[in-house]
């Protein structure tokens, strides 16, 4: 008999969902509509209301002022579990009082740190294998399919690198994509097909990119494992220099 | 845009240095320039060899005046020669850089006409790469030896890290392979490097910060390496890490790449065969056990022999030392949970952690996947023992630990995967004093 809390993936209404089933201790948070409900599950939609979120998010910056940053990670995990993973991580934190990294000795802290560091490492990986087009307007543009939601994370990134030149960074599986125009940078719904017309120098540079990746490898030292351990070939798709093998 | 034949000359005589990292330097972007670089270093691919590529590692010219024997681009080889102008450096970086193909530019360079000429250039590069082109990514410039020392410090004003290559780890080896080079022609500028990036944390921290300027002129922010080539010339472990150790107190390096010699060039004083990567990879561990678990290579092997090939250089150690194990998890401190063949410097942080909120067992380490297999016969878990008494067996358990390693953890520690940043981060957030004096090899 589970209390279930349908929550629409917003981190709001999650946080929503937390202060409503705080104290009840059958509750379980989701936001996969196709849930394998039970005999007994009762169901709740939750509305998110900015205040409610608002107080849960304040007490536990208060007790680890990095918890925020480990939920929003937890909950932007491709994990169908994700909700319920990052409420029982509040929980310990409360009960505790201590940051959940510090308890690894628990079921719970481990699951949660690790989605959290899956997130974290992909977002790592993503801000050296993004590759950039240059498109005729000069806009730079690079696709992306990732296995968390994390475009936004990207960003702050290559706006910093960037500064005064346009850019998008487009996630294909997700429909979104974040522009930035040179000053500011905003995170858009993106339609299904979008043409792009590249540069005539594009093609130079990526002829250029691929003969250099090839010519660095050490012939003696072949080690195709590492490479792929390292370097995931769901990734592929996007790196210029693994086009045409 | 420059021809594809040059690119693959240049990229060729570059490829067999180790170094490709990123890290260690925070230089932020400008108002209106192009890129910054990341503290702990990013690699942008990885190549047919499993190496990161993080930096465009190229050569401005493969038209060397030298002569070292190892070299497939020395004067006397027959080879195609190849040249890049300041100009077309620059636009081959920005471009790349912009498509996020790399972190920034490795540029070194054979010896083109002289060490002065060569350094001028090499110069002219950079600075161009930063003011016209505004490139604040990052740079790792390679120093030409016997160069000008008012070129070299202008140069470091403007990069992120230099290195100058021992090449051969003694004096004899780099008389008879490397002629026009000497030990001295190589530490000289390694010693007015350390000088000068010392002088400008001085001034920088008279001035308040304000000598820091945004982008330019920052002395070496990511400091300087080296590379060795291990196996071309008959040197013993023992005597490479010393060296090794050596230099990393006197030149304040920032890490020493050692490089398994392979033969490019026939030649009847160069070994035919290479020297493997189980040496290489030994003597990366031992490099760790000096940089960051408070070991002097004293302590790990005498000076005449050779690390084993059995087990790592931990192993070794805690097997001849065996009176200090076991420890106990729940009290030891973070240097003791260091010396502990199998616990890194991630492990020792978790369970100083963990511990501060339950007395850990045998089955919380498991869950905390902190590897074992080694590690069990040098510690207890609040008093119990679960590995075994008879020194016989432990060491050939830790053989067999050794053989059942997958290759890639073989692998971590080479290539600059593990940044030493990510390890430094690691110890200072478990206890700092004891951390700190682990770091600095002052314990
Ligand atoms: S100085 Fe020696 S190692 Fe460097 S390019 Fe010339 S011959 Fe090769």
């Amino acid at each position: 008999m589970r209390n279930l809390y349908y929550v629409d993936g917003s981190p709001e209404c999650f946080f929503t969902a937390v202060f409503e089933a705080w104290k009840d201790g059958n509750a379980y948070l989701f936001s996969q509509p196709n849930i394998q409900t039970g005999l007994g599950d009762s169901w709740h939609d939750v509305t998110p209301d900015p205040a409610k979120a608002a107080r849960v998010v304040k007490k536990l910056a208060a007790l680890d002022s990095r918890a925020p940053y480990e939920i929003d990670c937890i909950l932007r995990s491709f994990s169908d579990e994700k909700e319920q993973i990052a409420f029982e991580y509040i929980r310990l934190l409360v009960q505790g009082g201590v940051p959940v990294r510090e308890r690894l000795s628990e079921p719970v802290a481990r699951r949660a740190i690790e989605l959290q560091q899956k997130v974290g490492a992909e977002t790592h990986n993503l801000k050296g294998f993004l590759r950039f087009q240059e498109t005729q307007g000069g806009v730079f543009y690079a696709p992306c399919a990732p296995d968390h939601d994390i475009v936004d994370l990207l960003m702050p990134h290559f706006v910093s690198r960037f500064k005064t030149v346009a850019f998008v960074i487009h996630d294909t599986k997700r429909h979104v994509a974040g522009i930035y125009d040179g000053r500011t940078w905003r995170l858009c719904a993106t339609p299904k097909n979008a043409e792009l017309i590249l540069t005539e120098q594009e093609d130079g540079f990526s002829r250029l990119w691929k003969q250099y990746y090839n010519q660095v490898a050490i012939p003696e030292r072949k080690n195709t494992r590492q490479m792929k351990a390292y370097m995931p070939v769901r990734y592929w798709k996007f790196m210029t220099e693994k086009q045409g093998e | 845009m420059i021809d594809e034949n040059r690119l693959k000359i240049l990229t060729d005589g570059a490829k067999y240095d180790v170094s490709c990292s990123s890290s260690g330097s925070k230089r932020k972007n400008t108002a209106d320039g192009l890129g910054n670089a990341a503290f702990a270093g990013i690699c942008h691919s990885f190549a047919a060899d499993g190496r990161c590529i993080s930096l465009l590692k190229i050569l401005m010219s493969n038209d060397c005046v030298f002569d070292c024997k190892y070299c497939p681009n020395r004067r006397s080889a027959d080879v195609p020669r190849a040249s890049l102008t300041p100009e077309e450096i620059c636009e081959l970086t920005v471009g790349f850089y912009r498509r996020n193909y790399i972190e920034g530019l490795f540029l070194s360079s054979a010896v083109v006409r002289n060490p002065d000429y060569t350094m001028e250039l090499l110069y002219k590069t950079v600075l161009l790469l930063r003011t016209v082109y505004k490139f604040n990514g990052y740079i790792h410039l390679k120093g030409i030896p016997h160069a000008d020392k008012l070129l070299t410090q202008k140069a470091a004003n403007l990069v992120d890290r230099m290195s100058y290559n021992v090449e051969l780890p003694s004096e004899e080896s780099l008389k008879l392979l490397a002629p026009q080079k000497t030990k001295k022609s190589i530490f000289t500028p390694m010693g007015e490097l350390t000088a000068g990036r010392a002088q400008y944390l001085a001034e920088r921290k008279k001035g308040g910060g304000r000598v820091e300027m945004k982008g330019l002129g920052r002395y070496l922010p990511a400091g300087q390496t080296t590379q060795m080539i291990v196996g071309a010339s008959p040197e013993t472990d023992g005597k490479i890490l010393r060296l090794t150790q050596a230099m990393y107190r006197k030149f304040d390096l920032k890490r020493v790449y050692y490089s398994s010699y392979i033969p490019v060039v026939q030649d009847p004083l160069l070994p035919d065969k290479t020297a493997g990567l189980l040496r290489e990879h030994r003597l990366y561990q031992a490099d760790w056990l000096l940089r960051f678990y408070g070991f002097t290579s004293e302590e790990i092997l005498p000076e005449d022999e050779n690390l084993p090939t059995e087990y790592d250089p931990k192993c070794a150690w805690a097997l001849k030392n065996m009176q200090f194990f076991p420890v106990e998890v729940n009290k030891a401190s973070v240097e003791e949970l260091l010396r502990v063949p199998g616990i890194g410097a991630k492990g020792a942080y978790k369970i100083v952690s963990a511990r501060k909120h339950a007395t850990l067992t045998f089955e919380h380490l498991q869950k905390m996947r902190i590897v074992l297999k080694r590690a069990k016969h040098f510690i207890t878990c609040a008093g119990k023992f679960f590995g075994s008494d008879d020194p016989e067996t432990v060491k050939f358990r830790l053989m067999l630990a050794e053989r059942t390693d997958s290759a890639e953890q073989l692998n971590l520690f080479d290539q600059g995967l593990l940044p030493p940043a990510d390890a430094e981060k690691f110890l200072l957030r478990s206890t700092p004093q004891n951390a700190l004096a682990v770091l600095t090899g002052q314990l």
